[in-house]
């Protein structure tokens, strides 16, 4: 794997509390040494925060400041306007939330932070439920998932965060995943080089939450990329998308097969979802494709 | 300069000069907020504002930018005050000295725009200071005193004024030079923020033996704030010639009865106290400036001999009845010939409170035992 | 005013919290070994030199090809490749070309003129050699690099044996093997050929002059058929034929041929008859599939336009003088046996049919020629007996190749000369203990994770067309180009072989993973055991080892 020689930087300490395979942590490792020294960070409750360490320690070779579930986007824009007050324009402030604390409490200050354009970049670490709390839904739960508030699968469809924020015109939003390292510091660096605001949606394959084993982190979120169940792209102000695997290799049920949270889908929600994400899929490639001109 | 008691609080957050407030509008509060961007729009202010969803988000913002450093002000109301309740007490947890203006307005539901102090008594357990202001000219002073005060001490500071009653009254108010003020307030150099060398991580998760020594940090703090708040009050006075105290006892010298209250109402109590005075009759007013840290020292000092205590309280604690009328019970207690307490809940909702009602009660409760409720006026 | 108390937040990193204690397995990695290198019979590193080519470091994978192998030039044109049937990459689309792949270092160093590092006489000991086929060359390649001085007597005009001898030019160009060999011999051996050595007298001054002998005398003795009269001039043996052929004449025959046989030698006879413009037949006992010979080499011989007649006995032969021979044959159901060599037969009721010819090639397999050795050593069924260190029953001599298995492959002979070297080095220090050999498993499919193994077709060796072939004794197989060699080295797995690609580095959650010279170390403190560096290994060279 060729990563640029920033990735080899030590901005997350080992000895955090993550579970071992983590690859929220291992998405933390990679965005923190992509972001560098001059940065703070704004952690909300979430698994961000459990990583970001217990008092008196602390993983992150940066400032961090955390802040209630629901006040990520909102806190990152009172750091990043306090040091706008001091001049203090060459310092990135980033926000590590979940979605929960993003998809849904922290949806309100998020977008009113990106209608405001301000100046950070929100990571958004989606494990598509509120893992921390022992996986209860959300509304970044995918269709017919099980958690511990919808045990028989949760009925309606995953919120397209990605999309909203799309519709916000913002200058960068982004999926990536923890299994394209490449693909992911390279959006943070592009991300970096963009001012206003900027938003990656990480998607997190939470072991103990999708009944992964601890090394299969990696390869749920790659089959999820391959799937086209969480394709990877980026929308700049809202209009420019570029999609970034252009095929998918690979059937849903690959994809769902290993995940616990899975194991009641009858064949017919199978299918059904299988058709779901064909169809977004094929929006997506048509959003993909290069404008005729008249 | 006549001003409105919202205007003269722009003024003293003007002469201040916080680096950093947000902007959400709420009925009475707007025109603060109002003046403050026309303040700035025209140079007279060097402030980032922000304009968020949300007073919710707006208290979130205020405690990173106070984090990152800067002074930081903001103004809000009622049900504003009460979306932000979960950040009030992340506000304190992490020692952000933000200094805020509330105008007191009732609590829905129902609606209603009147003065009620339930907004702000309600958040009494958040760990803020919490000033009461009788006037434009104290709005004005007190909001300069909170920056000094707060920074002091790493504790954020609230600042109270009834609706309408103060906050668009107009008045003649004194405004102090830059110079004056420049000379009383220090820059804001924060001893603990988000510092680019230290790179702590702040706010995060503790242990139950921390969580306890954060509370001691906060409560020791606490008490060192009610001598800050003194000092800084008789500070100002040294130089601007005028003084509030924590508490103000009003021709309380041997009185045979006290009104004590908080806001507006001792304006009103001030004359009836004058009138009363000039009837023969023993009474005085105690002002309740500080409200948080509650001073329970300086209240039996001032009440010591006082055989009737009136208290009259704008707020209403469903169940316990007036929050003060209860509080000043319990900073009495034990006190070898204490008051009798007399407790009203006296204009809840923004019900006029006229002179003549005041002395009412007063005749009403003289000499007699007091209730253990709170009762309400008739 | 004194300033209110506050607690700091941080004090130190949470690497004061050493969570390697949660783990109960630690990656190690151990380089298990490739599945294609515990099948080669020369033990080749096979991986390693293919990742040599893949960096494009082709000088350092010639040298870690000769580590093992004195002649990859050879080996990769006609080595029966049992790597390339046990390679992994054979689960998820085609076997990796392993041999064209080494025959294109082999040539590029013979291109380039890269000769072997030279290595003085270090040791004092002389050992002799005696036959320079490929067991021979091997011992005398090993030992010579140990430091020993080596004395190598060969009967021929010429070195190689089977390899100069047996095998036609189209498969094996004389220049290669010239080449190869010289390059061998200037390390600095004693080559002395022309020089037999057979009476019991020879052998005893090699042995008052070497510290050591090792024999490798090959198997010159054709096996012979009872259905056929050798005395007559129109059966020609097949190692005659083709001695004759690869010295550059055409051997005296009829027009119409049939060869006996199913191995590599038949193939060999079959193909060199039809170039010198023969009819031929091939007549095998085994079917198609279970023939000896290399799959492609009956494949090429079809296309050449050679006629095989497989599952099939000779019977009788009757001499109808003008009119040619009249081979009466039947059609037999084949059963391989458990050793090589061993099989049994069935005739098939009803089937016998006629083949006519004017002469008839055996080529059934050859046997050693033991009627001296055996008065120096313990003979048993027509191989010279050695022991698992290739000790003969006489101390200090040692014997290897053709002499002593059955097992016919030119690299077969080149293990067992590297063996043999090991264990002459061992008898000459004196060791007693013997090596410790770690008989590890080979690194299965199940842990190579495919997803960075995308699929990509094998490289196709090309041939020339076979019309072409039929009147020319020039290579048959081609040459892989270099992109095309680069292209199929970068479709091997490097089973077990730690390619240095970081992905172990890279996807730990806890930083555990420190790269070290030459390698990567794991951080015992903190590594939780999760397994992903295993799972994301694209090679399986870690494993997951338990801990107590």
């Amino acid at each position: 794997m060729r990563l640029p020689a920033i990735a080899e930087r030590h901005f997350l300490a080992s000895g955090h509390a993550a579970c071992p395979g983590c690859p929220m942590a291992l998405a933390m490792r990679h965005i923190l040494n992509a972001m560098g020294p001059d940065t703070i960070a704004v952690a909300a409750p979430s698994c961000a925060a459990i990583i970001c360490g217990a008092q008196p320690y602390s993983s992150l070779n940066i400032p961090v400041y955390q802040t209630s579930l629901e006040s990520s986007a909102a806190a990152a824009s009172g750091i990043r306007r306090a040091l706008n007050a001091q001049g203090k324009h060459d310092i990135t402030v980033i926000a590590l939330a979940g979605d929960g604390g993003t998809y849904d409490i922290g949806f309100q200050a998020l977008s009113s932070a990106v209608e405001r354009d301000e100046d950070m970049i929100y990571f958004c670490f989606d494990n598509e439920g509120y893992m921390n709390t022992g996986g209860q839904k959300s509304s970044a739960t995918p269709l017919y998932a099980s958690t511990g508030s919808t045990p028989s699968g949760k009925p309606s469809k995953k919120k397209n965060l990605v999309e909203i924020m799309a519709a916000h015109e913002i200058p960068y939003a982004a999926t990536a995943t923890p299994a394209h390292l490449p693909d992911l510091v390279r959006k943070v660096e592009k991300a970096k080089s963009i001012s206003g605001s900027r938003i990656i949606t990480i998607l997190i394959p939470c072991l103990a939450g999708w009944g992964l084993g601890d090394d299969e982190g990696v390869a749920s979120a790659r089959l999820a990329v391959d799937s086209g169940v969480f394709p990877l792209y980026e929308v700049e102000r809202g209009h420019r998308y570029t999609l970034n695997q252009a095929t998918k290799t690979r059937t849903v049920k690959d994809y769902l097969q290993a995940q616990r949270r899975y194991r009641h889908l009858t064949a017919q929600e199978l299918d059904e979802i299988q058709a779901m994400v064909d169809a977004s899929w094929a929006r997506l490639v048509e959003r993909c494709a290069p404008v005729q001109p008249e | 300069m006549l001003l409105t008691g919202n205007h003269a609080a722009a003024w003293g957050v003007r002469l201040s000069r916080p680096k950093f407030m947000a902007c959400y509008p709420i009925t009475p509060q707007t025109p603060i907020l109002e003046k403050l961007t026309e303040f700035q729009m025209n140079g007279e202010l060097d402030v980032e504002i922000l304009t968020p969803e949300s007073e919710h988000s707006a208290m979130a913002a205020y405690i990173s930018a106070s984090m990152t450093g800067v002074r930081v002000f903001t103004a809000t109301s009622c049900q504003g005050l009460l979306l932000m309740h979960e950040m009030l007490h992340y506000a304190s947890g992490m020692r952000a000295p933000i200094v805020m203006f509330n105008v007191n307005r009732t609590v829905a539901s129902p609606w209603g725009f009147w003065p009620d102090q339930t907004d702000s008594v309600s958040q009494r357990d958040t760990g803020w200071m919490q000033l009461y202001s009788e006037s434009g000219q104290e709005s004005l002073d007190t909001v300069i005193q909170a920056f000094k005060i707060a920074e002091r001490v790493s504790i954020p500071v609230m600042i109270s004024q009834d609706a309408f009653y103060i906050s668009h009254a107009l008045e003649p108010v004194e405004v102090p030079t830059q110079g004056l003020v420049d000379q009383y307030l220090p820059p804001f150099e924060p001893e603990q923020f988000l510092d680019m060398e230290r790179r702590e991580s702040v706010g995060n998760v503790v242990g139950p033996e921390v969580f306890c020594q954060h509370r001691k940090d906060m409560g020791q703090a606490m008490q060192l704030a009610i001598a800050a708040a003194q000092e800084s009050d008789e500070e100002w006075e040294r130089l601007v010639g005028r003084q509030y105290g924590i508490v103000e006892p009003y021709r309380c010298k041997d009185a045979e009865l006290v009104v004590v209250t908080m806001g507006s109402m001792c304006g009103t109590v001030r004359e009836s106290v004058d009138d009363m005075r000039a009837r023969g009759q023993a009474v005085g007013l105690l002002k309740v400036r500080l409200f948080r840290p509650f001073p329970a020292e300086a209240l039996r000092h001032a009440l010591e001999g006082v055989p009737d205590v009136l208290v009259l309280d704008r707020n209403f604690s469903p169940g316990t009845g007036g929050v003060l009328h209860q509080e000043l019970k319990g900073a009495l207690f034990g006190m070898s010939d204490a008051p009798r307490v007399h407790g009203f809940l006296a204009g809840v909702g923004g019900v006029n409170v006229s002179p003549a009602k005041i002395e009412e009660l007063v005749g009403l409760v003289r000499r007699s035992e007091p209730s253990i409720q709170t009762l309400w006026t008739a | 005013m004194s300033q209110a108390a506050r607690t700091n937040w941080t004090s130190a990193s949470t690497e004061a919290i050493k969570t390697g204690s949660w783990r109960l397995a630690v990656p190690a990695y151990v380089n298990p070994p490739a599945p294609c290198h515990n099948a080669c019979p020369v033990d080749g590193d096979i991986a390693a030199w293919i990742q040599h080519v893949r960096n494009q470091a082709y000088r350092d994978a010639w040298l870690t090809l000769i580590e093992n192998n004195p002649l990859p030039a050879v080996t990769g044109r006609i080595c029966h490749r049992p790597c390339e049937d046990s390679c992994n990459r054979r689960q998820l689309d085609e076997a990796i070309a392993i041999r064209c792949l080494e025959r294109f270092v082999g040539d590029m160093a013979l291109d380039k003129g890269w000769a072997i590092p030279e290595t003085g006489v270090s040791r004092k000991a002389k050992i002799a050699v005696v036959g320079g086929g490929p067991a021979g060359l091997a011992v005398a390649f090993h030992l010579r690099r140990m430091g020993y001085a080596i004395t190598l007597f060969e009967a021929q005009p010429q070195l190689g044996g089977v390899l100069r001898y047996g095998i036609p030019s189209y498969r094996l160009p004389k220049d290669i093997l010239d080449a190869e060999i010289e390059r061998l011999l200037a390390l600095g051996i004693d080559a002395r050929t022309n020089t037999r050595i057979s009476s019991l007298a020879d052998f005893e001054k090699l042995r008052s002059e070497f510290a050591a002998v090792f024999i490798a005398t090959g198997a010159a003795v054709p096996k012979r058929l009872h259905q056929l009269d050798y005395s007559q001039p129109w059966v020609i043996e097949s190692a005659r034929y083709l001695e004759e052929s690869n010295a550059g004449n055409s051997p005296q025959c009829g027009e119409r041929v049939v060869v006996i046989g199913g191995g590599s030698a038949a193939m060999d006879v079959a193909r060199t008859a039809r170039r010198h413009g023969k009819e031929v037949v091939v007549l095998c006992l085994e079917g198609e599939r279970q023939m000896p010979a290399q799959e492609d080499e009956v494949v090429e011989a079809k296309d050449e336009g050679i006629t095989l007649i497989d599952g099939a006995m000779l019977q009788s032969v009757t001499d109808r003088k003008q009119k040619g021979l009249r081979l009466a044959c039947i059609r037999v159901e084949f059963a391989a046996g458990a050793e090589p060599g061993e099989f049994e037969i069935t005739p098939i009721h009803d089937t016998e049919f006629t083949i006519d010819a004017d002469t008839i090639v055996p080529a059934i397999g050859q046997d050693p020629d033991t009627t001296k050795l055996q008065d120096l050593l313990q003979v048993e069924g027509g191989l010279v007996q050695v022991d698992a260190q290739k000790r003969t029953s006489v101390a200090g001599f040692f014997a290897g190749g053709d002499l002593v298995t059955m097992q016919r492959f030119v690299s077969v002979a080149f293990g067992f000369g590297k063996q043999a070297a090991i264990e002459i080095d061992r008898y000459i220090r004196a060791e007693r203990k013997a090596r410790d050999v770690q008989d590890q498993s080979s690194v299965p499919i199940e842990v190579i994770n495919t997803h960075y193994h995308p699929p990509a077709a094998r490289a196709k060796q090309q041939v020339v067309p076979a019309l072409e072939r039929r009147t020319s004794f020039g290579e048959v197989e081609l040459a892989l180009s270099g992109g095309e060699a680069h292209a199929e080295s970068q479709r091997c797995f490097s089973c077990g072989n730690c390619t240095f690609c970081d992905n172990c580095f890279f996807f730990c959650p806890d930083m555990a993973i420190a790269r070290e010279n030459g390698g990567y170390s794991v951080d015992g403190d903190y590594c939780k055991g999760c397994g992903l560096c295993v799972r994301e290994c694209p090679t399986g060279a870690i494993v997951m080892r338990q801990e107590i």
